[in-house]
């Protein structure tokens, strides 16, 4: 078999048994890799309605078709599960040497259930399965944890993902991570801290083989020399952290939890600041010639990795203009290993519930907008589930919920996960895409902010080109996220599809056509939300904080403009045209049947 | 202070790759004193124009007169073998020495140097031996490009004694750039502007001077003012936020992307080519438009955005 291995290990850590199978090659064929075979086998694995910390739970690694290939940027796999911060579906990536390590198992994905009776790790090598156990790593940092594990099994090669502080205490917004990167959003950390498991650790020797070696070395070269030249700029010269200074300009900066889209000391804080007086140096993951990560000196000597979205969320949001002070706080969320957006959003609603006098509480602990100390401090409690940090701990819609008041209308969230930093109401389109999204609040399974930056729309107006524009984002990414390659890469394609499917069919030997991959994406995306409407989901769901719908922007390029109720369901209904799906957001039938999707809530594939 | 490599300068390629030529060995008879020494902008003229070039090519070449005097300079030397002989000479032994394939020539006597308009006629040599401007009836053969290979052909004038390099254009591809191709860059034609005489001298320290204290005025009389703010890349290149430009009324976003590049010639090849933004590269208008299209009109107290195209993060 070219591309994949075709097998599936299931390890249950309630009995400790783990046992191999085939996957079918049609599910291959029609979900690929990575989101798509994740969230295929979630489906067919979780049981309806499963509570996200139940044993049941299924936490799905999968790797795909690219990996190990040797493209520049497919060195990633995809965690997937059903989120304990939204209650639908949870579908992350990370990436580097882990991504290949998976694969070199020789499976495509790697399933866990059950929950052990202490805490321990899972170490595969190849074909062999153990569990060992982790009492003594408990309370480690990820990066410690890793180290710790290679040195115990003797085996430097050994590649690592673990849960910090905040996956073992089910901080409900806790990441997995491996070599500094996590698979950040949705909670799978606090899913993996459920089941007991502090780490997975893998040693493998499995060949990768593809189907045309020459045809793939051909367009790894002609990928490889594109990713190197102009249309890359932005993530080889400066890094994501270049979004900050444009952001604010441009009036899409979310700053003291949404009350606004500028930042009065944007400056100290943009990507071009940091990198003329922090720049410690670039870094990537494996077989990446991007290269975007950036490291920064910290004032204790260290370094930290930052990129924009735990800039935005660190810094702006939370009214810190301190480059220090956010070094600081992301260094703390990958120590305990916590999404840094989640918890900046988490943070910034205590803040303004503080300032609202609506929450004491969050005053008494120092949580205040442009204090870095309660930051720090709140960061600590809610890994340890310590006083109010065991309500911050439990992500921004539940702490409202719980505080009530008016705090729900500023509580920055969709179906549960916190905003990422695109002010919807400058960007109309991304608006739509948040809304919609099938993963909440989230900016990378859908681009949508890609069209209000291109010139196509007015981003500060709505219009009825929107929804198709979000569906076909949409399907854009779980194509990408499948296959699958970085987003990083993605203007290095002149017609995706199409080199899409060629590279596919020589990795693999299929006759792939880039209709069969328009469709697997359109597929996968069905499915996504499939599975939410099988967890829940209704039409409320898909919608926008009152505070987006209520409130103008008070300040910059942007200032006076909102986004109404009405505009908003349009937006809304014309996405559910362009999907083929009924008024109220279901998928009808006929849109399951034609996409080989199971209309009657069986599994995608019987067994 | 050192600051840490941050990978801002690693691409080598912006650089065009091609040598430029400056003749800097005539008689300078009708000025009364070597025109290569005289002063300009706080600097000898020869300096300023080996300088302005820096900023495009990876090598120059200055070719001088037996004995020329000249001040220190970063550039390849090469003398006349006999004095005075033409241009037709200055430019063969410049090719002869070049290091490229490709030359630009220009003289030491044309301190308007706009480095748009050269970027540009080097990118247009692919299929051509020569790219020449033809600027009010004229070639402007010192303001050219010339293939490397086209130095036997000059040899041979030489030896006929042909020391008119419009001779070798009828033997060889030569592409004419019009003038209304050269004037998207340069809309006065100031590039050929040469000084042969004091007074010529006199009235080009004043239009540069006037040049200078334009691109400070907010909005001169005779025209429009933009002004440019630089993100990412582009102002960590530019080491600079931002830009006043003074541009002519009717303008474009080509005229003000060739005014740019004169005014901040680091990111010429980098963010900014003779044909508009590179790709990866976008603007924005007031930003309201996203808008690369070369075409797009501008208007006085316009705020022009130069950012990245991809959004991503």
């Amino acid at each position: 078999m070219y591309g994949f291995h075709g097998r599936l290990l299931h390890v249950d850590l309630s009995s400790g048994q783990s046992s191999w199978s085939d996957i079918e090659q049609s599910r291959l064929r029609e979900f690929l890799g990575g989101i798509g075979l994740g969230t295929s086998l979630l489906y067919d694995y979780a049981p309806p309605g499963v509570d996200p910390f139940s044993p049941a739970n299924p936490l799905i690694f999968a790797s795909a078709p690219l990996v190990g290939t040797g493209l520049t940027t497919t060195a990633k796999f995809a965690v997937v599960t059903k989120s304990p911060l939204t209650g639908f579906i949870a579908d992350s990536l990370s990436s580097s040497y882990f991504a290949l390590e998976l694969k070199r198992i020789g499976l495509d994905a790697l399933i866990i259930t059950g929950r052990a009776a202490a805490m321990g790790y899972i170490f595969i090598q190849n074909q062999n399965v153990e569990i060992h156990p982790a009492e003594h790593l408990r309370g480690k940092s990820p990066v410690d944890t890793e180290s710790v594990i290679r040195s115990e099994l003797n085996s430097p090669l050994a590649r690592v993902a673990a849960i910090g502080k905040a996956g073992e205490n089910k901080v409900r917004f806790a990441t997995i991570s491996n070599e500094g990167r996590h698979a950040g959003r949705g909670g799978v950390g606090a899913v993996m801290g459920s089941k007991n498991l502090k780490a997975i650790a893998l040693c493998g020797d499995h060949a990768i083989a593809v189907a045309d070696l020459a045809g793939v070395d051909n367009i790894a070269g002609a990928l490889r020399e594109r990713s190197l030249s102009s249309l890359t700029d932005k993530y080889r010269k400066i890094g994501t952290v270049a979004n900050l200074a444009v952001f604010n300009r441009l009036g899409t900066l979310p700053t003291r939890n949404f009350q606004r889209s500028t930042f009065d000391n944007a400056d100290a804080l943009s990507g071009e600041t940091l990198t003329e007086n922090n720049f410690s140096r670039r870094h990537g993951c494996a077989a990446c010639t991007i290269q975007c990560e950036r490291l920064f000196k910290a004032l204790d000597g260290g370094e930290q990795r930052l990129e924009y979205e735990t800039l935005f969320a660190l810094g702006p949001l939370c009214g810190i203009d301190d480059p220090q002070s956010v070094l600081q706080a992301a260094q703390l969320c990958d120590v305990y290993g916590m999404d840094t957006i989640s918890t900046g959003g988490t943070l910034a609603w205590a803040m303004e519930c503080g300032e609202k006098g609506l929450w004491p509480e969050a005053q008494n602990l120092g949580l205040a907008f442009a204090q870095p100390e309660g930051i720090l401090a709140a960061i600590a409690a809610i890994a340890e589930r310590k006083g109010v940090g065991g309500l911050l701990a439990e992500g921004s819609r539940r702490a409202a919920i719980e505080i009530g008041g008016e705090s729900m209308h500023w509580a920055m969230h969709v179906k549960g996960l916190e905003f990422p930093g695109y002010e919807p109401r400058s960007l109309k389109t991304m608006a739509l895409g948040l809304a919609v999204s099938p993963r909440g609040a989230c900016h990378n399974r859908s681009g949508a902010y890609e069209a209000d930056f291109s010139g196509d729309v007015d981003r500060l107006r709505t219009d009825s080109k929107r929804g198709s524009l979000v569906a076909a984002s949409e399907d854009f990414a779980a194509a990408l996220d499948s296959l699958i390659i970085c987003k990083f890469l993605r203007k290095c394609f002149t017609d995706f599809y199409r080199e899409g499917a060629d590279l596919l069919s020589k990795v693999t030997g299929w006759d792939y056509s880039s209709a069969e991959l328009k469709r697997a994406a359109e597929r996968i995306h069905n499915l996504k939300k499939l599975f939410n409407m099988r967890e829940g989901w209704r039409c409320e769901d898909d919608w926008l904080p009152e505070r987006v719908l209520s409130e103008t922007l008070p300040t910059g390029i942007a200032q006076g403009v909102g986004l109404s109720a009405d505009e908003l369901r349009e937006m809304i209904q014309q996405y559910y045209r362009a999907r083929g799906w009924d008024e109220q957001g279901n998928i009808r039938e006929e849109k399951l049947r034609e996409l080989g999707l199971p209309a009657d809530g069986s599994s995608t594939f019987q067994t | 202070m050192n600051r840490p490599y941050n990978g801002i300068m690693d691409d080598p390629q912006m650089i065009a790759d091609a040598t430029a030529v400056v003749l800097a060995g005539g008689k300078s008879s009708r000025m009364g004193q070597p025109k290569a020494l005289l002063p300009f902008d706080g600097e000898p003229l020869i300096a300023h124009i080996v300088g302005r070039l820096g900023h495009v090519f990876a090598e120059t070449i200055v070719v001088a007169a037996p004995d020329q005097e000249l001040p220190p300079l970063p550039v390849a030397l090469v003398r006349d073998q006999v004095a005075y002989q033409g241009p037709v000479s200055g430019i063969y032994h410049g090719l002869t020495a070049a290091t490229k394939e490709v030359c630009f020539v220009t003289s030491c006597d044309a301190p308007f140097l706009n480095l748009a308009l050269i970027s540009h006629l080097v990118s247009q040599i692919a299929d051509s031996d020569v790219v020449v401007p033809f600027w009010q009836e004229r070639f402007q053969p010192l303001h050219a490009v010339y293939r490397r290979s086209v130095a036997p052909l000059l040899h041979d004038q030489l030896e006929r004694d042909d020391l008119r390099p419009i001779s070798l254009y009828p033997k060889v591809r030569t592409r004419e750039i019009y003038e209304d191709k050269v004037r998207r860059f340069d809309p006065e034609g100031l590039s050929f502007l040469n000084m042969n005489t004091p007074e010529d001298y006199q009235e080009a320290v004043r239009r540069w001077h006037n040049k200078k204290n334009r691109e400070l005025e907010i909005a001169p009389a005779d025209g429009i003012s933009v002004s440019v703010e630089l993100f990412g890349v582009a102002r960590l290149l530019a080491k600079t936020k931002s830009v006043s430009l003074s541009l002519p009324q009717d303008a474009t976003l080509a005229n003000v992307f060739s005014a740019l590049a004169e005014r901040l010639p680091i990111l010429l090849g980098r963010i900014i080519n003779s044909n508009g933004l590179i790709s990866g590269y976008t603007c924005n208008i007031n930003g309201l438009d996203f808008v690369r299209t070369p075409s797009a009109k501008v208007n006085s107290g316009d705020k022009i955005f130069i950012l990245s195209a991809d959004a991503g993060g």
